[in-house]
Order: structure tokens, then C-alpha cells, then sequence
């Protein structure tokens, strides 16, 4: 897992908003979020230790 | 007698503006305060850690999107997908610390984790999204560019470098792998 990835998109996707491609922007966001839920399914599921 | 319904479509409420203004600053905030504790106290932010801060980012995003094109409900749509899955990932990370014992990961601020301060901050940008969408009400489906004052300009910009700032951490952190669970050291030293 890449994990600069998210960050980077999330960087172009700040750059096509303030260029005023607003759905561009929003195709970026969601890229980011499935790359970011992605890295959760990586990070997130090991099991606590909290079972009895 | 109004035929739209009093929904004026295109026009940016001074009100929604600032708060808009108010929440990307306290996005950029907290990812200030972040890269504070990781250079002045060398805390290697761990892989929840930078999940939290991408979340913050993804908030950010949309409060970009409001500020450049005005209010939508998409974009508060978007505020809520970000704070719900920032949110799961703060809670978490306090549930892998819950134990008695535990000390927890990294410093405290004001006696709470900076994941727990995470939390609180993904709830509040719920909150603000609950507000915004009732000052915002009559105001929305708005497309086109809006031009940007001074202010704005200047708070994006910050957010643009912090961005592009936690892209570099990252690498000098991580590389262009996974991280490490318990970082504690980086990979490429400066």
C-alpha cells in the first residue's frame, strides 16, 4: 500500500477545484476516499485486544 | 408571490462564507498542531495517525469545494462521508488503547490523545454540517465558480501546502510503502 497516495490525490484534487473544474474536484475526492478505505481495510483490522 | 420558493440559486451567503472560511482554518489548524508535536517532539505520526490526518484533508476538500463554487448539499454530503469515516478510524484507534494499562500512543493535549481530539473533531464537522445545511438552506445546487476574496484565497493556499507538506512527511516517513505500525525512526533521514 502506497501510503503517500491518498495525499496525493487529495493535493490534485485541491488543485482542480481552485482551477474551477469543480466535477473533476469531486472524481478526485471520491479517488481518495477508495484509496483511503482501502488503507482502513490495511490498518484497521486486525483484532483488539480487548475479546474476553 | 415568489415562484422559486425564495431559493436563490448562485448567491454566497456572507454567513456561509465565513463559517466555511472558519472550518478549513480549523482543518488546517489541527494539521499544523499535528506536524507541531511531530517535528518539535519528534512523534512519528503512526499509519491511524496519517488515516485521521488524510481524513481531515477529505473535509477539507469539500469546505474548498464550498468556498469556490458555494454551498451544496453534495459538498456537505461529502463533509459527512469524510467525518463518519474519520471518525471510525479515531475511534479506532482509542479502542486499541482502551485497556487498563495502556498509556495510549503519543502525547496528550488538555489530558486527551490526539486521536481522541480527532474524534471530537470529526463529530463537531457533523455538527457544523447540521448547522450549514439549515443556514444554507435556500442557497444550494450552485455550480458555477464563485471568485475567490483575499481570505479565502489565503486559507486554501495554507491548505494546498499543508497537503502537499504531509505528502512529503509521508514519503520521508514511509517511503513508498506501508508504514510501519509503530513507527520510530524515519526511513529517509534530513
Amino acid at each position: 500500500m502506497i501510503m503517500i497516495l491518498p495525499f496525493f490525490t487529495a493535493l490534485i484534487a485541491v488543485g482542480l477545484a481552485w482551477r474551477g473544474q469543480r466535477g473533476l474536484a469531486i472524481g478526485g475526492w471520491l479517488l481518495t476516499l477508495i484509496i483511503f478505505v482501502a488503507w482502513m481495510k490495511f490498518h484497521m483490522t486486525d483484532p483488539l485486544n480487548i475479546s474476553l | 408571490m415568489q415562484s422559486n420558493f425564495g431559493i436563490t440559486p448562485g448567491a454566497q451567503a456572507p454567513l456561509s462564507t465565513l463559517f466555511n472560511q472558519l472550518a478549513l482554518l480549523a482543518v488546517c489548524g489541527s494539521l499544523v498542531e499535528a506536524f507541531f508535536y511531530q517535528f518539535a517532539f519528534n512523534e512519528i505520526p503512526c499509519p491511524l495517525c496519517l488515516l485521521q490526518r488524510a481524513a481531515m484533508i477529505l473535509v477539507g476538500i469539500a469546505l474548498v469545494l464550498n468556498l469556490k463554487f458555494g454551498a451544496s448539499a453534495v459538498h456537505y454530503a461529502m463533509i459527512l462521508v469524510s467525518a463518519l469515516v474519520g471518525g471510525a478510524t479515531s475511534m479506532r484507534q482509542g479502542l486499541l488503547h482502551i485497556a487498563p494499562g495502556d498509556p495510549g500512543y503519543g502525547s496528550t493535549l488538555l489530558g486527551l490523545h490526539f486521536y481522541t481530539w480527532g474524534f471530537v473533531f470529526f463529530v463537531g464537522m457533523i455538527l457544523f454540517c447540521a448547522v450549514m445545511l439549515c443556514v444554507d438552506r435556500n442557497r444550494m445546487a450552485f455550480t458555477r465558480p464563485l471568485g475567490l476574496g483575499i481570505v479565502s484565497s489565503a486559507i486554501i493556499g495554507l491548505f494546498l501546502v499543508l497537503i502537499a507538506a504531509n505528502s512529503v512527511s509521508t514519503v520521508l516517513e514511509c517511503g513508498v510503502g506501508p508504514c510501519p505500525d509503530n513507527p520510530t525512526a524515519y526511513l529517509f533521514k534530513f
